[in-house]
């Protein structure tokens, strides 16, 4: 056996290489900027140093240490998810340097099939998906080239693309135990262990808010939810995806209280319509969930607090489905008790003196709630603007924003809206969440995306409990309610054109999403009840997963093994008939011409004359194929080993 | 080790065949063995890594990932093993060498056409070749170590794969019935070659038997003023005068003029005789106790025929 380490050629190098960098790729696209860069460049000069000859231990030794400590001081020293990614990424690019052997080669890539898994933990997206699908295949494209040169095959004799043919064909051919196994494998209801945080989240809905802090999410157009109604749909004015509800204020930000987060939900009464509803929440690393006005009632998994702030039991690090329920609320916690009224009229001193002299001032000239509601959105329309240019908010940051520029965004209103209320001695509180949506022509589904994330205010009014007042509808509505649609046909130019494309890109994504990245325990249990297995458990489970598994090995036995099968009808029916005399220990041996064995089996047995018939028929169309014996062939087919009558 | 080693020979005993079988042998799967190679249960290791980490964070990509490897892996396995089933060895042939070289050996193997099978490898031993089949089958030709003169029965010969993707070896071993005949290892050196002095002498005691030696049967093709008339009216056939005649007369090799050497050492130098006698272009006689004279004549058919009554003289011992 050849031990000592085989040299790696120059197409076996080339090859692993271009494999290893194309599974590192997606990795390297979900890592923050200047990381990928500064790891492509490693790999790329641990790559060119192996090239020549093995690069000094020691030289190894410094570039390793310098991209980790990079990587380190790139996360802020803190270890998270996304860290671990970079390293994974940062030693899969530093492999190369000791690319000298085939052993090397194949742990290089061994590992590199780490990175589009790595990947997935951090994006779970379309190019992710087909970059990573092309890593694999080039890697078992590059361990074909290496299994070649092991077997002393030089790369001249093999061309790319039947290699990667064969590739294919493999993975072609093991796709029936793949999907069996996706689908059917019994699957983990709650995790062994937990998934890392990542070191840096992404903005999103969250339990607090300052004003000012959304702006790079109200720019990010990627689809945050997708939502399937039965029945009755609300208008897009009605859509109030309700999320976070933030009480404490604290002269800057907004948070949601603890207290009320463990208090049972408000009592709510509801009005018509009802909406039956399906979300497809993206994945969000939070546990944040929201649902139309008003919810109904709270599926499995699903807490809600007692201002209806709705959370799930775990964190959203996959697409999460939610079967609901929802009706526009009447009344909504019509009596509020003494603590939580004071609750909702907490502000901090010596904050926005001009609000709290203004909201005086209307409160002694208006004396009814409702009115100081609608006097104080008269004002915003009237004299606001909406911009998503704002200023770094001062110490005073309602006052200067009520007084001074006078324009913002939702945050903005909401908040200063809030205080204004406060002061004026009104239950206020901002409720954060998304408004409206985009429907899908192609699938009659709704999407509604992170740029569609809004916040708005709740006042408490004697007799209707909380309703919802909308600050930044009364200046901007079209920024509110307004399709992304709408926005682009507005700007004119090509933007139509492109919607189709878009829909159906969506469309596509979200039957992904259903198959495949939102499957899992319950979804496997849905469907197998779909397909008439009601209440499988784990054993019936793993013994359909077997039956299937056993068919799908039978049929990658029967694939590959396909092509041995004799091609001549001719030759197949005669060695079916050797092989009926074979089992009565009549097998014809190697040597022996045929008519030779049909007359020995005539000897050993009565009855045979027509074995010995046939079999001179079956030699004369052998060695005379001009004159085809149409009928022989299944005469073959039909002929049995007479039976022993004399007994 | 030796320990080791001795397990090993003993699982080999338990491989089919157990014992030789007459060419041509197929391999079909009852013959083939597959076991992962150090890189597949590597690569078997990581795979399940990546099936508990993608089961246990629910994350369906990598899951799907790791689940398409696994089928692609497994469809190696079987294809691994296909490239050996269905292989048919059809002949196993030796070339004779001396004792102490390697006999290259020519394994001649065919397959039903329809399946693209190379990067084959065939072993005995440490030795290996390659083997591709193209439509007419395929033919390696592996160095096949030998110790002794006389026959050499074939050893088990190994065909293994580890194509497609090197996670897998499938192997068979082939134990073909033939025999190789091994030359006796000529001596490195010693006396040259008996001298023509000596032939000569032995020749004139027999003036008639060297007559004899000039003239053959006439075969198609010989020229007629070789012919010669008389002797052939007097034999009633034609006989043609050989002019090819070595320069020099017939050497004769005789075992019993060596002396008192042992029978090993007399069987060497006369193997290095016969090979000088070849490169000298000398027609040559070989004489061994027991047995007809060889000769003389020369050329690779007599040298072989020397060689092998050599080869296959009795032990001593």
């Amino acid at each position: 056996m050849a031990r000592t380490a085989l040299a790696l050629d120059t197409a076996g190098r080339r090859w692993s290489l271009i494999a290893a960098a194309v599974c590192l790729l997606p990795l390297l696209l979900q890592l923050p900027m200047p990381l990928p860069l500064v790891i492509a460049g490693a790999g790329a000069i641990a790559a060119a140093m192996a090239s020549r000859r093995a690069a000094p231990g020691w030289l190894r030794t410094v570039l390793a240490l310098a991209v980790f400590g990079f990587v380190f001081a790139q996360g802020g020293m803190s270890f998270g998810r996304d860290t671990g990614c970079a390293l994974l990424a940062g030693m899969l690019a530093i492999k190369p340097s000791e690319l000298r052997t085939v052993r090397d080669a194949r742990s290089l890539l061994g590992f590199a099939l780490f990175a589009p898994f790595a990947t997935f933990l951090l994006d779970q997206g379309p190019l992710s998906l087909v970059l990573g699908l092309c890593g694999a295949v080039l890697v078992l494209a590059a361990l074909a080239r290496l299994s070649e040169q092991e077997s002393g095959l030089p790369a001249a004799t093999v061309r790319h693309a039947a290699r990667i043919g064969i590739v294919v064909r493999l993975i072609a051919i093991g796709l029936p135990l793949t999907l069996a196994a996706f689908w059917l494998f019994p699957r983990l209801a709650t995790p062994l262990w937990g998934i890392p945080d990542l070191s840096t989240a992404r903005p999103g809905l969250s339990d607090e808010m300052s004003p000012g802090d959304w702006i790079d999410l109200i720019a990010d157009d990627t689809p945050a939810m997708r939502v399937t109604f039965r029945g009755a749909e609300p208008s897009t004015r009605e859509m109030y995806w309700r999320g976070p509800t933030l009480t404490d204020y604290d002269g800057r930000t907004w948070t949601a209280s603890t207290w009320l987060r463990n208090l049972p939900p408000a009592t709510v009464e509801h009005g018509a319509p009802t909406w039956d509803y399906e979300i497809a929440l993206e994945p969000t690393e939070r546990n944040l969930l929201v649902a139309l006005e008003m919810p109904l009632e709270f599926p499995d998994g699903m807490r809600a607090a007692h201002e209806y702030t709705l959370t799930s039991t775990r964190r959203l690090d996959r697409v999460t489905r939610w079967q609901l329920r929802s009706a526009p609320p009447t009344r909504f916690e019509a009596d509020l008790p003494d603590s939580l009224r004071r609750l909702a009229l907490q502000l901090p001193a010596d904050f926005n003196p001009r609000t709290r002299a203004l909201a005086q001032q209307w409160r002694a000239e208006t004396a009814d709630d409702g009115a100081l509601v609608d006097r104080a959105l008269a004002w915003i329309r009237s004299d606001f603007a909406y911009t998503l240019d704002t200023p770094l908010p001062g110490r005073h940051a309602v006052d200067e924003f009520l007084f001074d520029y006078r324009a913002g965004f939702c945050e903005h209103f909401s908040s200063a809206f809030a205080v204004l209320m406060r002061e004026a001695g009104i239950p206020t509180r901002v409720v954060t969440g998304y408004t409206g949506g985009t429907r899908n022509r192609f699938g009659n589904y709704w999407i509604v995306r992170r740029m569609d994330a809004h916040a708005w205010n709740e006042v408490w009014l004697e007799g209707r409990g909380w309703v919802r007042v909308d600050p930044t509808a009364a200046v901007a509505p079209e920024r509110i309610y307004d399709t992304l649609e709408d926005r682009l046909g507005a700007g004119g130019g090509g933007g139509e054109a492109l919607l189709p494309m878009a829909d159906l890109g969506d469309w596509a994504r979200r039957a992904w999403n259903d198959f495949v990245l939102g499957f899992d325990a319950a979804r496997q249990q849905r469907m197998l009840q779909r397909i008439g297995f009601e209440n499988i458990d784990t054993g019936g489970l793993a013994a359909l997963f077997s039956l299937c598994a056993a068919l799908a090995l039978g049929w990658m036995l029967w694939l590959v093994a396909r092509t041995e099968r004799e091609r001549d009808p001719l030759l197949r029916a005669w060695h079916r008939l050797g092989r009926r005399y074979a089992r009565i220990g009549l097998a014809r041996e190697r040597h022996e011409p045929a008519i030779a064995w049909a007359e020995r089996v005539r000897t050993a047995r009565r009855h045979e004359a027509a074995l010995v018939a046939l079999t001179h028929r079956f030699v004369a169309a052998r060695y005379a194929p001009s004159t085809s014996d149409t009928t022989l062939v299944r005469a073959l087919r039909a002929h049995r080993p007479a039976r022993e009558t004399d007994r | 080790m030796p320990a080791f080693a001795g397990l090993r020979r003993r699982v080999e005993g338990w491989a089919r065949p157990r014992r030789p079988d007459v060419l041509p042998a197929r391999l079909d799967r009852r013959r083939i063995y597959i076991l992962p190679t150090g890189f597949g249960a590597f690569v078997t290791a990581l795979l399940a890594t990546m099936a508990i980490g993608a089961l246990n964070y629910n994350n369906n990509p990598a899951l799907l990932l790791c689940l398409l490897l696994v089928g692609a892996a497994l469809a190696s396995l079987l294809w691994t093993q296909l490239q050996l089933s269905g292989l048919e060895v059809r002949a196993v042939h030796g070339e004779p060498v001396a004792a102490g070289l390697p006999m290259p050996l020519h394994v001649h193997v065919e397959a039903a056409p329809g399946r693209e099978r190379r990067g084959l490898r065939v072993a005995i031993g440490d030795s290996a070749a390659l083997l591709s089949l193209g439509d007419s089958g395929g033919e390696a030709t592996v160095a096949l170590p030998t110790v002794r003169r006389g026959w050499l029965t074939a050893p088990r010969l190994r065909i293994s794969t580890t194509r497609p993707l090197g996670l897998a070896r499938a192997w068979s071993w082939v134990w073909p019935t033939a025999r190789f005949l091994v030359y006796p290892t000529p001596e490195a050196s010693g006396p040259p070659l008996p001298d023509g002095g000596g032939d000569e002498a032995q020749a004139r005691l027999n003036p008639s038997g060297e007559e004899l030696h000039h003239l053959r049967d006439w075969r198609p093709g010989d020229a007629p003023r070789t012919i010669a008339w008389k002797a052939s009216a007097r034999r009633d056939a034609l006989i043609v005068r050989e002019f090819e005649r070595p320069q020099g007369d017939d050497l004769t090799l005789d075992w019993q003029r060596l002396g008192a050497l042992d029978p090993e050492s007399k069987i060497r130098r006369l193997a290095r005789w016969v090979d000088e006698a070849e490169r000298k272009a000398v027609r040559y006689r070989l004489q061994l106790p027991g047995q007809p004279v060889i000769g003389p004549d020369r050329g690779v058919a007599h040298r072989h025929a020397c060689l092998r009554a050599l080869a296959l003289l009795p032990d001593a011992g």
